[in-house]
């Protein structure tokens, strides 16, 4: 288990992270399908960033291997404001049932995968804001030597 | 580790065939209540309600059937006004059925009606 994240995206997957991997985007697409079978724009709304967060979490492209934790914790928010927005809102029937029952599953993949993956999570932010803030003062450094 | 994949592939496949199945679409037509020929009728249709205003007699109570044409699901539920805060009947979430509901006997006046599922489907009853 790494704390940096610059260190966990050239990390190899081993059969339990593509195991995950698979999980996540099963219920990511599950959970993204019955919402679009419920009709109205919110709920295809909901289907479409389920599909768009699925498609982000395997993507190999760079940038989205680079963020891979902003996404997953991108998801994680996503999946619990479904779920609280649900909680207020309802209706309560089997389909919102089974589809929490997904969600609530999908929450404790991800942090399972992010605890795998990345590590604790303040500890990434940290390290990712400390990179990000040595990034500009190279960058204001450079930009004042050059003036 | 394996049982661990096995286990995490186990949970996946159900989570997906429980998305995937019939039953998913709604709830039971059992629950939804047999059908009175002679209700007045709300179809659901596109996500639309039909009529949306509906007239019946006060102070007698009567049978609503909501015939919902969608596969999406949808119910009708009774309030005392747009603000949705005091139930009068919530009739069962179906799709593609129809459903009857019983309505207690309404005091003169309006009423609100709208799909639990799409709170932009809303209709009103005149209790005359």
């Amino acid at each position: 288990m790494s704390t940096a994240t610059s260190a966990s995206t050239d990390r190899a997957l081993g059969p339990v992270d593509i195991a995950l991997r698979v999980g996540i985007v099963g219920l990511t697409l599950a959970t993204g399908y019955i919402h679009s079978t419920l009709g109205g724009l919110l709920f295809t709304l909901n289907a479409a960033g389920y599909l768009v967060a699925a498609v982000a979490i395997v993507i190999p492209l760079a940038l989205a291997v680079r963020f891979r934790w902003v996404v997953r914790l991108g998801l994680i928010g996503y999946a619990a404001t479904t779920i609280i927005g649900w909680a207020i809102q309802g209706p309560y029937f089997t389909t919102a049932y089974i589809a929490k029952a997904i969600e609530v599953t999908l929450i404790i993949l991800l942090a399972i995968d992010f605890a795998r993956i990345d590590g604790n999570p303040i500890n990434v932010i940290k390290s990712e804001l400390g990179e990000l803030s040595a990034r500009f003062g190279r960058r204001s450094a450079t930009g004042s030597a050059g003036a | 580790m394996r049982r661990l994949t096995l286990g995490l592939g186990l949970l996946v496949l159900a989570a997906i065939t429980a998305a995937c199945s019939p039953t998913a679409g709604a709830t039971p037509p059992a629950s939804a209540g047999p059908v009175d020929p002679n209700a007045p009728v709300v179809v659901a249709q596109n996500n639309v309600f039909s009529p949306t205003t509906l007239t019946v007699k006060a102070d007698k109570a009567f049978s609503l059937t909501l015939d919902n044409k969608d596969s999406a699901p949808h119910n009708v539920a009774i309030y005392k006004d747009s603000s949705a805060a005091e139930q009068v009947s919530i009739g069962a979430i179906v799709s593609s059925a129809a459903a009857t509901q019983p309505v207690p006997a309404l005091a003169k006046g309006q009423y609100f009606f709208r799909c639990d599922v799409h709170h932009e489907m809303t209709g009103t009853i005149v209790a005359e």
